[in-house]
């Protein structure tokens, strides 16, 4: 599995991003992941579509979307359904017709792959998710198997704590060599 | 017109303050007629030059004192001068920005640096300086404003660290010294004009 401190694997997908007509579609690469805006990435995965505990999970996150956009972060949900699942899904779910975040379509199952997060038997990624910093290296990694929901607070939480870094040279003492070195 | 209201006159002007405005602090010098007006009016202009701090960065660095010192009048005028030579609107709020972010570091570090004790220096602030990554002032600006910023809010590491680091980015001594009596001038007008 792709653990702190890696490069978060390159990929290109399709996402559902509205469910307003001829807008469905976009296309999400990796390119972005590193970038000079210093905005963080914010990657989170569930094993499948149309079912009970992932869209609780997913609206948590949308509730949150203003959290995460105020710390300068990019929410993308994601799973291995294909974009089309993920469009009908969010047309069938009251919680998901306004998501503002993307839902990513790993229909090759290549980027869970890359990530190490399928689970072996159905072939579907385990609720993983993944802070990315704004130079591309995964920060926080944390998979929970198949049933167990996540914690979005935690999740901010932890975005804090990294987003955090003492910068400030008076974060300095006595003996100590300073910070821009 | 006596001496005193005529100097307090061409200090406010030179402020583009209106020349009647005044402080209860302001009145005692005018009524006492006194002789330190005139270095007031000295002291201010001589912290609007430099030969090692550019007058943009002069405009700059005198809005961020004025930020600290909640100084309508001088963030007003030193908003205006940065802005006519030629600071842009998001190097004027990084100024302002970095008065306010200074500020909660001065109170935050010169605690744990008066109390010394391992504890406090264990648990992670929890401060925000997101700015200080890629400040568009630059970094070496960005630093000079804050260790002026320290100098004002009187926290002794804060300052000894800034200095070291501006030192280590090439700074030279006279830039850093102009900057820290620039802002000296600034806060002691301050006190007499808001």
């Amino acid at each position: 599995m792709i653990t702190i401190g890696q490069k978060f694997p390159s990929f290109e997908k399709k996402a559902v991003v509205s469910i307003e007509k001829g807008k469905e579609f976009d296309t999400i690469n990796s390119e972005y992941l590193a970038n000079e805006d210093n905005v963080w990435t914010v990657m989170f995965w569930w094993p499948k579509d149309f079912t009970f505990v992932c869209p609780t999970e997913i609206a948590e996150f949308n509730k949150a979307f203003g959290d995460f956009s105020d710390r300068d972060a990019r929410l993308i949900g994601a799973s291995t359904d294909s974009e089309f699942v993920h469009l009908a899904w969010r047309n069938n779910h009251d919680d998901l017709r306004d998501l503002k975040f993307p839902m990513l379509a790993d229909t090759s199952k290549s980027l869970a792959e890359d990530l190490g997060i399928l689970e072996p038997n159905e072939k579907i990624a385990y609720r993983a998710t993944f802070i990315i910093d704004p130079t591309g290296i995964v920060r926080w990694v944390c998979v929970n198997d198949l049933n167990v929901g996540r914690n979005v607070k935690e999740v901010i939480r932890v975005l804090d704590g990294l987003q955090t870094d003492e910068l400030c040279p008076c974060n300095w003492e006595k003996g100590q060599e300073t910070l821009s070195n | 017109m006596s001496e005193s209201t005529e100097t307090i006159k061409e200090i406010l002007t030179a402020m583009s303050a209106d020349e009647t405005h005044r402080t209860e602090a302001l009145s005692l010098l005018e009524d006492g007629n006194s002789r330190y007006l005139r270095d007031l009016k000295l002291n201010f202009n001589s912290a609007l030059s430099s030969e090692f701090i550019t007058a943009k960065e002069i405009g700059l660095l005198g809005l961020s004192v004025a930020v600290n010192e909640r100084n309508a009048v001088l963030i007003k005028f030193f908003q205006k001068f940065a802005s006519d030579n030629e600071a842009n609107a998001e190097e004027i709020a990084e100024a302002a920005a970095c008065a306010s972010l200074l500020a909660s570091n001065n109170v935050f570090y010169r605690f744990r640096h008066f109390t010394q004790k391992e504890k406090y220096s264990q648990i992670p602030a929890r401060i925000r300086m997101q700015i200080m990554m890629k400040p568009v002032t630059g970094k070496e600006f960005f630093e000079l404003m804050s260790l002026i910023i320290s100098a004002v809010n009187g926290c002794e590491m804060c300052v000894n660290a800034h200095e070291d680091s501006l030192i280590k980015m090439g700074t030279t001594e006279e830039r850093i010294f102009d900057a820290v009596r620039i802002a000296s001038l600034i806060t002691s007008t301050g006190k007499l004009i808001f």
